[in-house]
């Protein structure tokens, strides 16, 4: 029984320290930045510490959901075939960028830059699996693995005996994940590319001009279904990972991403369920607000650059104001407060064709001004606008770097490269995501893995080298 | 393009509020597809995968989520909605908390159109399909953060939750006292994820026009550079007429950091469950988690200052990886290994015997890297584009087929919810809802699973209806202190 005269801090409510004290009333900003505290994430513990994955993926579809379990903290060893590599390697843009070398037999051969951001922080090992000696390390791995994600043909896995059939009589609480286009079905055994799902899933359809506005659908910049899609198997294990815990058993996860396509369209859907209504494209407009698009201003910011990338491209500005307080002062601002007049509910001016007038009068009073002059001229009125950006602002955003998004990593084997991935993916307090290196080349971890891990002599390491095995 | 007769004729607008049949015809038999596994020697693997993942035995098993309790605090954004939708699917009991008048989002609807939104069947309020296709298997409460008695409200839920995706603008809930600054101190365990555009703290952080209008989505993706890379350069279309940088046709941003902040919060309840027992403080933005999935974009400024331009529909790494005008559409072709490439060409030339003298012959086209360059590709493409001119989308699939290449027609949105396939496994499916009635959605795709498959109990909720059931199971608030709360605009 303690004495009830002593008043102990911890009983009392509000802060328990001057440091507590410091961060309650510390302004917001300044306690998020100290919080998050950007550059020291390596310091702190992992999420997914212990936790080891295999990785027989291509591409980027398959790598990028074990990625995000590598950042976050999991041992991913990455599984390649002999001498060749996943064929991301060999892919880089307009046949530019290479990092050297691919392989120890290769030396002038490079790894494109194509691959990226898709299997970071892993362990590069090799190893042909059509071939008998094969299946022991492979077993092994599984033995001690929490789980594989794998993409091939469906069918093929189950051909070499490394299937989940197989694999959870080995090792029950196994979670293993085959990504793919299609799953089964009628068209499980065909191929699939990010592209596929673009075009095949419907995104492709509502993204670009309607072609009464003389356009095309349009591609994603980037592999977007492809990296997307590779996150939400990430949510999968992760929920597996959860169920686990309780049960101790594994799964298998079958994910299509062309499926995931799909997902995103929004009422596109069950608009057409409902309604018979097929979801069209409408440019750079918002079928559902306005104003809420992006406008062509006549100047661009830098019209005297060589690059035609920031001499001709620099124009334009995405501007909103659907709010009608909002909408009144764009409307003043472009001395065209009739059309406010005219449209004075969202729902009127979120009509077709009132989009049509309203967006093409903006462009209008935007047609002597630059990009920067516009933003600044409706962010001093109060109205939300912002500069669409280019590679190189993106890269210059002081922004994007104090939050450590956008930073040079020293990379162990390949020296300076600029990392916009990994940290970006989102800040954490307690266990941050981190990025030690980006890829290594073919089998770089032959040896750490067949020999220190599994424990096979160096001299039957050096004849599976030899015979192609790894 | 050559427009095709319209077989409906529209004179109004209420010629088209036709429901279609669905499915208007019906997917393939299990007998033909087990011959699809036969011809490739997969029968019984096959039939393992259809008997253990089936969709139609989702609700036979159990979910992985499983008590996991999450609220999800937002208005006018997908992101926090996406990420309570993922966890939700399998399994978690999440519970969006509204205010009194309901997030905005309820009232998004295409070009304005009330006459494409349900009916609320007790109060005749009418909803927009974007919510309710995104307000899957969740709770609907109403709080008004803003008085002293909602705020309390809130943060008893706040401290029986295990995950919590607030999106609102920069401090907000910091100021009304229901931040994680504060909410941490009532409950150690809670995982807070902030969702944003660009960020809740940094020289560009999210903004609010001075009227207290919000930023939405495509403010992300116009800042990390999608949009400037994505759509035709001018040089294809002219600038104003599809020439243009072009944003997403969806608010992709807003989804992609939703799915990162169901992989981080998820992360962080393994990390709390296994290892610490304290929740902890995240932040995802859509710009970032874009910026994160930009292929080498960024980095590629970094190796050479190279600032990428725009290339339409086709792709900058890849040849073959595009789609094309066609007779009647678009078609997708890729192939990019000599083996795939090769074939491609020797579909094409049957037809256009010139693409094998010029692309083939081509010594510039020989090694797979080369065919790369921006003038590989023009040539390539120029030529494919010729052939699939005078070829309709079923065609150049059947033949391109034959030579198995991954190729596919561009669809629409009905072609989509119609192909074969699709309906088969379905990823297109209907649901008997209780609210709304029958309504065609796009399933969870992690639906496929032996033990603990995803699943959509419901679409859509009328606004507050779970009011009584969550306040008297978590606050003990009652029907009669529910009515006087009511009456104070509380809830």
């Amino acid at each position: 029984m303690t004495d009830p005269r002593e008043v102990r801090l911890e009983d009392l409510p509000g802060p328990k320290s001057r440091e507590e004290l410091e961060d309650m009333k510390a302004p917001y900003e300044e306690y998020c930045r100290k919080l998050f505290d950007v550059g020291n994430e390596y310091v702190k513990p992992a999420a997914l510490d212990g936790i080891r994955w295999m990785s027989c993926t291509m591409y980027i579809f398959t790598p990028h959901s074990v990625s995000n379990l590598a950042e976050l903290g999991a041992e991913v060893i990455k599984i390649e075939m002999p001498r060749m590599g996943d064929p991301m390697r060999h892919t880089s843009p307009f046949n530019e960028c290479y990092y050297y070398p691919l392989h120890d037999t290769r030396p002038k051969t490079g790894t494109g830059i194509g691959v990226l951001n898709a299997n970071v922080n892993e362990y590069y090992i090799t190893m042909d699996y059509h071939r008998e000696e094969a299946k022991e390390p492979f077993y092994r791995l599984v033995k001690m693995s929490d789980g594989l994600t794998e993409c091939y043909r469906p069918g093929t896995f189950d051909r070499w005996k490394q299937s989940y059939r197989y694999l959870q009589e080995i090792n029950p609480r196994f979670i293993y994940v085959w990504g793919g286009g299609f799953g089964y079905g009628p068209k499980a055994f065909g191929g699939s590319y990010d592209i596929l799902g673009q075009s095949h899933a419907g995104l492709a359809s509502i993204t670009g001009f309607h072609e009464d506005f003389g356009g095309h659908p349009v591609k994603h910049t980037n592999w977007c279904i492809d990296w997307y899609s590779g996150t939400q198997i990430t949510v999968a294990i992760l929920a597996a990972l959860y169920w686990r815990r309780k049960t101790g058993l594994g799964t298998m996860i079958e994910f299509s991403q062309v499926q995931a396509a799909t997902r995103c369209t929004g009422y596109a859907v069950p608009l057409y369920g409902r309604f018979g209504v097929v979801r069209q494209r409408w440019g750079n407009w918002d079928t559902q607000l306005c104003v809420h698009g992006i406008i062509l201003c006549g100047k661009s910011d830098y019209p005297d650059e060589k690059n035609p990338q920031l001499r001709n491209e620099a124009r334009y500005v995405m501007v909103s104001a659907f709010n009608d307080p909002d909408f009144k002062e764009l409307c003043n601002i472009i001395k065209r407060p009739d059309l406010y007049e005219k449209y004075k509910t969202h729902k009127q001016r979120v009509e077709a064709e009132a989009q049509v007038e309203i967006y093409r009068e903006i462009e209008k009073w935007a047609a002597d001004k630059s990009r920067s002059e516009v933003v600044r001229i409706l962010t001093d009125a109060g109205i939300l606008a912002a500069p669409v950006k280019n590679d190189k602002e993106v890269y210059d955003s002081e922004h994007f770097r104090q939050r450590g998004s956008v930073r040079w990593l020293d990379d162990p084997m390949m020296g300076d490269v600029l990392c916009h991935s990994s940290f970006s993916c989102g800040l954490l307090s307690e266990t941050p995501r981190r990025k030690f290196w980006d890829f290594r080349p073919v089998g770089a971890d032959n040896i750490k893995v067949y020999h220190e891990l599994l424990g096979y002599p160096m001299s039957t390491i050096k004849k599976w080298y030899e015979e192609n095995l790894i | 393009m050559a427009r095709e007769v319209k077989e409906v004729e529209i004179k109004s607008r209420a010629d088209t509020l036709k429901q279609r049949p669905w499915p208007a015809s019906p997917p393939p038999s299990r007998e033909e597809v087990a011959k699809v596994y036969a011809r490739r020697k997969a029968e019984e693997f096959g039939a393992w995968c259809e008997d253990n993942l089936w969709f139609h035995k989702r609700f036979d098993k159990p979910e992985a989520l499983q008590g996991v309790r999450v609220l999800e605090v937002g208005q006018w954004r997908l992101g926090n909605m996406f990420a309570g939708s993922l966890l939700a699917e399998l399994g978690a009991e999440v519970i969006k908390v509204e205010p009194p008048e309901g997030d905005p989002v309820r009232k998004y609807t295409p070009f304005g159109r009330e006459e494409y939104m349900l009916k609320d069947p007790e109060t005749g309020e009418p909803c927009g399909l974007e919510f309710i296709h995104e307000m899957r298997n969740k709770y609907s409460v109403t709080l008004n953060l803003e008085t002293p008695e909602g705020r309390k409200l809130y943060k008893g839920l706040a401290a029986r939750a295990d995950i919590i995706f607030e999106e609102y603008p920069p401090g907000y809930m910091d100021e009304l006292g229901i931040g994680y600054r504060q909410l941490s101190k009532i409950n150690p365990r809670l995982i807070y994820c902030w969702i944003g555009v660009l960020g809740q703290w940094g020289p560009e952080k999210d903004r609010v026009s001075k009227f207290g209008q919000w930023m939405l989505d495509p403010f992300a993706q116009a800042a990390c550079s999608f949009i400037h890379n994505t759509g035709y350069p001018d040089d294809f279309l002219p600038r104003g007429s599809g020439g243009d940088p072009t944003r997403s046709g969806v608010w992709l941003c807003d989804y992609v950091a939703g799915e990162q902040a169901a992989v981080n919060a998820l992360a962080a309840l393994y990390y709390r469950d296994e290892k610490s027992g304290r929740g902890q403080f995240i932040e995802v933005t859509g710009a970032e988690a874009m910026l994160d999935i930009l292929d080498f974009d960024i980095s590629w400024y970094g190796f050479n200052e190279s600032i990428k331009a725009r290339t339409g529909a086709w792709d900058p790494n890849l040849n073959q990886y595009a789609w094309n005008p066609c007779k009647d559409g678009y078609m997708m072709i890729g192939g990019q290994t000599d083996r795939l490439w090769y074939r491609i060409g020797m579909c094409i030339e049957r037809d256009l015997p010139q693409f094998g003298r010029l692309i083939h012959e081509d010594p510039l086209l020989k090694e797979m890297a080369a065919r790369n360059a921006l003038q590989a590709l023009t040539k390539t493409y120029t030529l494919t584009a010729m052939w699939l001119r005078e070829t309709n989308r079923v065609e150049a699939e059947e033949k391109l087929m034959e030579y198995e290449i991954a190729a596919g027609p561009l669809l629409y949105i009905d072609e989509t919810c119609e192909f074969p396939h699709f309906k088969y496994r379905p990823w297109i499916y209907s649901i008997e809802d209780e609210h709304y009635g029958t309504l065609l959605y796009a399933t969870a795709t992690t639906s496929f699973q032996q033990r603990t498959p995803a699943r959509v109990k419901w679409l859509g909720r009328p606004l507050g209806k779970d009011n009584g059931e969550i306040f008297i199971k978590y606050l003990g608030v009652g029907q009669r202190m529910q009515e006087v709360l009511k009456e104070k605009g509380v809830i």
